[in-house]
Formats: structure tokens, sequence, C-alpha cells
């Protein structure tokens, strides 16, 4: 048997929990994503309305779909749609996770860039070097500038976190929050 | 900004530790401490990676990834301080030469031979290597012959893996000659000791 994973397929984050990263997964690509990923949850940032052969697909593995409407960074919401997406990557329970765009470029690379610069730390060369590495060279200011700018205010249950996001125990600069001591 | 409440599934849940006063976490901007990835930086597969060849100003994020090995595809040997790096911190770093027998001849360009590639993906396919780092000056050439085989022995097509090469490989593209290595390259020459492969690796060979 062989296996064709999705286009622009690649974990992101491989290490107690997996998320991975790809364009839209195609019928070919459902043996693959069944047999390895064994994902829990599916997240698409994208404008299309699912595919039935899609649906079926993930219905039958069990996997949970969330849709996060996304045309690209510039959407009047887009501030909302990612706190969404960050939501769902912040909660151990929902891993395996699989993010998918149309083509994995750039919708995605938004995503990933943000999750590396929030929860991991990542520097901006290194996180401006792997939207370069998915869009194919594809430049993409508009949205290394939203990487760049974009900052949150989530509040999350400290042990759903998975380990590789910083706390403020190792080091990254995040407050106790009681539901009192606004921001 | 006011803090963003979840108002979907876990609204009740959130509330009762607000009031408890506990459990929560405000997740913010960036930590103060940034980390800076090596070239060409990727996971490959759990506790699997790829880049180029890491340089001090890494040596902090190579430390979050708690390595236990790095393999350096390279006749000639990394900077000294990557040599101190992986001393102080008991990381087992192996050479896997392009070609042991070439000598002063070699090339840097020249691609790796079957018997370093076998080499390479031995320490690949045993665990007890794990957190691993697989490196050569770029990230590029070397570093994705070895990847693509190992993507070769998962089953996976051959348009994915060099879709995959090709992500790497900048923008001069991909070498036909490592194109045409990975796909004659006979994957049963690497054995594979079922106790000690990664989980990910023993769900295709069922």
């Amino acid at each position: 048997m062989v296996y064709i994973p999705p286009l622009n397929f690649a974990p992101v984050v491989s290490t107690e929990v997996s998320l991975y990263r790809s364009g839209y997964p195609m019928p070919l690509n459902y043996h693959f994503i069944a047999d390895q990923l064994h994902l829990k949850t599916v997240i698409y940032v994208g404008d299309k309305d699912i595919s039935e052969d899609y649906k079926e697909f993930l219905d039958s593995q069990g996997i949970r779909y969330e849709f996060v409407h996304v045309e690209s960074c510039r959407d009047a919401n887009i501030n909302t749609q990612m706190n969404q997406v960050l939501r769902k990557v912040l909660d151990k329970k929902n891993y395996p996770i699989l993010i998918h765009s149309n083509k994995g470029k750039h919708r995605v690379g938004v995503v990933v860039g943000i999750i590396r610069k929030l929860f991991q730390g990542w520097s901006t060369t290194g996180i401006y070097q792997e939207y370069g590495i998915f869009s194919g060279g594809l430049k993409g200011e508009v949205d290394l500038e939203f990487i760049t700018m974009f900052d949150t205010q989530l509040v999350v249950r400290r042990d759903g976190v998975p380990d590789f996001v910083k706390l403020p125990s190792d080091g990254g600069d995040y407050r106790e929050f009681d539901g009192r001591n606004k921001p | 900004m006011e803090p963003d409440f979840d108002d979907e599934d876990d609204h009740i849940y959130i509330n009762e530790e607000t009031e408890l006063g506990r459990g929560n976490v405000l997740v913010s901007h960036a930590p103060k401490q940034r980390i800076v990835p090596p070239l060409n930086f990727c996971p490959v597969e759990r506790y699997l990676y790829r880049s180029g060849q890491p340089s001090p100003v890494n040596f902090q994020f190579l430390l979050d990834l708690q390595l236990k090995t790095i393999i350096w595809l390279a006749n000639e040997e990394p900077q000294d301080t990557l040599l101190e790096f992986c001393d102080s911190h008991a990381i087992q770093l192996q050479f896997a030469t392009i070609n042991p027998d070439g000598g002063e001849d070699d090339n840097p360009w020249d691609g790796l031979t079957e018997h370093s590639i076998i080499a390479a993906l031995q320490t690949i396919v045993n665990a007890e290597n794990y957190p691993l780092l697989v490196c050569c000056g770029m990230g590029r050439h070397r570093t994705g012959t070895v990847i693509g085989c190992l993507r070769r022995i998962m089953g996976w097509n051959l348009a994915s893996v060099s879709e995959e090469y090709r992500r790497f490989a900048g923008s001069r593209g991909g070498r036909i000659l490592v194109e045409l290595l990975i796909e004659a390259f006979d994957t049963q020459l690497v054995e594979i000791d079922r106790v000690k492969a990664p989980q990910w690796l023993l769900q295709d060979a069922q």
C-alpha cells in the first residue's frame, strides 16, 4: 500500500502532542490520514463549504471538524477567527490536530507563524523562513506583517495546555488569571 | 483588549474555575526569551527533526528539543562550537560521512553514498536515539536524501517524497540526482528491529 500525504503536509509540533499542517485533503489522501495520523480534530481555515466525501470520511473516522471561516488575514473579524483556532490548539484534549487551508501555504502559514511566536517564542526570522518554505518562496508580506503584529488575550485552563506551549514556570511571559485581575 | 472568554462549549467549565480563582492562565504576548531555529528547521516525525548546521545562536532552541542524537551528514567536521555544545550536553554526534573512501578528493557538493544513507537510517529507525536531529550544511540536499529514503521506507509515494524534498531545496530547486538516488534506494537494506523502532514506523510495516 502506498501512502499519499496531503499537499504541503508536515508536522508542526511532534512531541507529546501531534499538530500537523497541510493543504485540503483529497480522497487519495484519506488512507494516509486514517492510517498514519489518528486525528481527533481537523481545523479548516478557509472559505469553502465542506465536500460531501470529505465529510463522510471525517465522520467515519470519528474526527471532529472545525470550520473557521477565513478569506485572508485582511478579514474584518480575523482576530476573533484566529483566537478560535488558538483556543483549540491550547487544549490537549483536541489532539492530534490537523490544521489545513486549501493549498497549505498562506492561511495555514499565518496560523503556524502565530503559534511559533506566541506559544514557542520563535524569532521573527525563523518564522519568516518557515513561512517561505511552505509558500514556495512567495513573500506574502501582508501575512508576515500580520503575524508580527498579532497579539491576543486568551484565558484558558492551565492543565489543558500542551507542554510545547511556554507558560510562566518555564520562562514565558504569562500571568495567572483569577477572573478579577483584569489585564 | 478585554480577555476573550470561550463562549462555546467550555463556558461553564471556565466560569467554575474563575470563581475558584485558580487553574486558569492568561495567554497573551510572546515569551520574553526568543529562540532561533536553525536554517531550514522542520519536524519530520515525533521527536525527529531536520535542519541545516546549527550555530551558537540556535543552541537555546536545540536545548528545548532535548536532543539525544545529532546526525551530521558531511565529510568535514562541524564547527567547533557545535562539537563543544554536543559534548557539554551529552548529545551523541554521529558522523555519516558522505564517502568514507573519498579522502581528500571528496567534494562537498557530492551526493551521499548508499553506505552513508544506510548508516544514517539505521540510527533513525532506532527509537533509543531519540529525540534526534538530522542535519547537513544547509539542510537541503543531503538531509533531504536521508529523509526522502526514510519516507520511502514509510511507504510514501514518490511524488510526495519529491514534493517534500523540493520544498527544502531552496529557490534553485531540487537536484535530479538526489531524486534519482531516493527513487533507486533499496529500502530492504535498512534493518528494522521492531522492538526498537519508533511507533510511527511500525504502523506501515503491519
